[in-house]
């Protein structure tokens, strides 16, 4: 399976960690989106006229959707992911892989516009960006009251995986988490999860390791 | 300080519709003219002094006194010279420069791609003022995968150079040619007093490693110190001792501070302690 | 985590054995949010480049020097905490009162609103009790609130509901929430607008 990648996508970086999560080896197929623009070039847009990347190849199938691309990792080698196939959960499930692509619109571009310099209109992009959050906040608590740590299940499935992301990342567009109790603690689980790999931007959670001792002047 | 020279912009990527950006509050416009040449114009329409050097566009809102400082290693046929992008970061410019002096972090903020615990000891260095910059030397830290071209763990050992005072070069041990140094810069232009736009650029000897490849590797690594820059309080940089404390392993950045009060540069600094 | 009080923002960490501090969230190396750190043990970490404090403040361990005890004069400020009935409480300054107790109440979520403390009180209509706001929520339990105002027109809201409330009037608890948070920055929207002279 072949991943064109940019190592500062949010959206590339699900498909990394999906495949991490559930040990599946990608081909990465690095991409020079910045300063480069290849993702505009005639190459990639041969396979993605749309001109996004992530793009997933696997055969004859290409896939330029993140969701989607997750749902076939998972359907693929760990249909646990996508829930466990009741009404309500696969509702849920589906309900928060759309959303998740309000969070790219909002929080992704003000991060684009306050990182890399892209054009949008900033503020707009901020308090859509809030509204998403405080409708996740509020998705993550009602979870909560019925007993369950995730977005439609009591175990981790795509579709938190889809919203993971942009939403941890939002400080760089200027958007604080500060305010977001229950997401903190969703997306400390989620870090804490066996194989989770980190994106710039998301630090590793040193207290998952011991103190280390260290014997001054032995390097 | 209007009259030192800053970046404004990568050389390859401009055009005769050229880029608007900013220079210490003041917007500007960097362009190609007809001949294609860079041409940077001021707030007021009049033209800023410019220059093309490492990739970059090089302009000043007052009259440089000196030529752009040197990098001879950048004439050094056999290099390939990474023009890896601006990150815009809402720090001081002098904060962001302070970074990427610093070597402590490397275990926390770069963890298993320049440091990792349990290997955070700084062993000590030599800092000195070599003909007005700030120069640190022997500076030796254990890196899991200290560049693109490594493979396992090594002690690299780097030299600092501050040639000008938003501007650093890094020289770093050079796995496929021990003889010689890989050049990593940093080019910050400041924007505002809190804003700025970060150029890394590097001249490497490394012919193995595809360009979009060491473009993403130095990307990671200055995104992982974005958030960190993003929450430092104050976001200036404190130049009077007294509000933030070193230690033996911040000389560099001791010596960093003195140096900009001693050439009275503010821009970007608190002086007094709050 | 991060935790903001009127007098700023704090660094809030719990240790392994349960004691929860309420540092000043400012590393004194080189400044950076103490909340964005990690605590391993009794010892909250600086993610920067791992200075670690005691829940006193003072400054354990600075990896870069393995060998080094650091001075004493290394410190970090700490506010008094106290923890009564699942609610934490910061004090600002010397205190010598005991936080309020809402016997028979628990915590339910904490939400911040885009509006004054009195646009607040506006919108809820309701009565200031001893300490925190009875609300008498339509279609929910009785809901305690206890506000705390941040920077700006911003207000913490902390919403505490009765213990034996069940799981549906948490949930409509929790809406409730939302819309009173929509209704006081609806009026808090309108009061600043620029033709307003209650600004
Ligand atoms: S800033 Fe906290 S350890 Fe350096
Ligand atoms: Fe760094």
């Amino acid at each position: 399976m072949k991943l064109y990648d940019y190592i500062l996508s949010p959206s590339c970086y699900k498909v990394r960690l999906m495949a991490a999560l559930t040990g599946v080896k990608l081909d990465i197929r690095p991409v020079d989106f910045h300063p480069g623009a290849e993702h505009r070039g005639q190459e990639l847009l041969a396979l993605n006229p749309a001109g996004s990347i992530p793009i997933l190849e696997d055969g004859d199938l290409i896939l330029t959707e993140s969701s989607a691309m997750l749902v076939y990792l998972a359907a693929k080698v760990a249909p646990s992911w996508l829930g466990s196939g009741g009404a309500e959960e696969t509702a849920r499930v589906q309900q928060w892989l759309s959303f998740s692509s309000r969070l790219t619109a909002s929080l992704g571009g003000a991060r684009l516009h306050e990182m890399l310099l892209r054009p949008g209109d900033f503020g707009a992009l901020q308090s859509q960006g809030i509204a998403s959050l405080r409708e996740l906040e509020a998705g993550l608590v009602e979870q909560g009251l019925h007993g369950m740590g995730f977005l439609a299940s009591d175990r981790p499935t795509v579709a938190d995986i889809a919203c993971f992301p942009y939403v941890v990342l939002a400080p760089d567009g200027g958007v604080s988490l500060d305010p977001y109790p229950a997401i903190r603690l969703w997306s400390r689980a989620l870090r804490s999860l066996e194989n989770f790999i980190e994106m710039p931007g998301i630090h590793r959670l040193h207290e998952l390791k011991p103190e280390p001792h260290i014997e001054p002047g032995k390097v | 300080m209007i009259d030192e020279w800053y970046p404004v912009g990568l050389f390859s990527q401009l055009d005769a519709v050229g880029r608007r950006t900013a220079l210490m509050g003041e917007p500007i416009d960097v362009a190609r003219d007809a001949e294609g040449n860079a041409k940077v114009t001021g707030g007021n329409g009049r033209a800023l002094p410019a220059c093309v050097r490492y990739g970059h566009v090089w302009s000043s809102l007052g009259t440089p006194q000196k030529a752009l400082f040197a990098i001879p290693e950048a004439d050094q046929p056999g290099r390939r010279f990474v023009d890896v992008g601006v990150v815009r970061v809402r720090c001081s410019p002098l904060r962001a420069v302070e970074n990427f002096l610093d070597i402590a972090h490397f275990p926390f903020v770069h963890t298993d791609l320049l440091g990792a615990e349990p290997h955070t000891e700084v062993q000590n260095y030599k800092v000195e003022i070599r003909e007005d910059e700030v120069w640190a030397t022997q500076v030796k830290f254990y890196q899991p995968q200290a560049a693109k071209s490594a493979s396992g763990g090594i002690t690299t050992e780097y030299i600092y150079r501050v040639p000008a005072p938003t501007c650093s070069v890094l020289y770093k041990t050079c796995p496929p040619r021990p003889s010689e140094w890989d050049v990593i810069t940093l080019f910050v232009q400041p924007l505002a007093e809190d804003l700025c736009d970060v150029w890394p650029w590097m001249a490497l000897f490394d012919d193995t490693t595809s360009m979009t490849d060491l473009i993403h590797f130095q990307q990671t690594i200055f995104l992982q110190d974005r958030s960190i820059l993003e929450n430092q309080i104050p976001r200036l940089l404190p130049l009077d001792p007294g509000m933030e404390i070193p230690t033996r392993a911040d000389l560099t950045s001791v010596a960093y501070r003195r140096w900009l009060k001693r050439r009275n540069y503010t821009y970007g600094a608190q002086l007094v302690a709050q | 985590m991060p935790a903001r009080i009127p007098a700023g923002s704090i660094a809030l960490w719990r240790t392994q054995s349960g004691r929860v501090t309420a540092s000043a969230d400012r590393c004194p190396h080189r400044g950076m949010r103490l909340s964005h750190g990690f605590v391993r043990g009794e010892a909250l970490s600086c993610i920067y480049h791992g200075w670690s404090y005691g829940q006193t403040g003072e400054c354990l361990r600075i990896p870069a020097h393995p060998g080094l005890t650091p001075p004493e004069t290394i410190r970090v400020a700490a506010h008094a905490v106290e923890e009564a009935w699942g609610v934490i409480w910061v004090a600002v300054g010397e205190t010598t009162a005991e936080p309020p107790r809402f016997e028979g109440f628990v915590p339910l979520r904490s939400l911040t609103a885009h509006a004054d403390l009195a646009t607040l009180k506006a919108a809820t209509g309701a009565t200031a009790g001893t300490a925190g706001l009875d609300w008498p929520a339509p279609g929910a339990p009785e809901i305690r609130l206890l506000s705390v105002p941040q920077e700006g027109y911003e207000t913490l809201i902390h919403v505490l509901v009765p213990g034996d409330s069940s799981p549906a009037q948490r949930i409509a608890a929790s809406r409730a929430a939302e819309t009173l948070r929509r209704t006081a920055e609806d009026i808090q929207a309108k009061g600043l607008a620029p033709w307003s002279t209650t600004r």
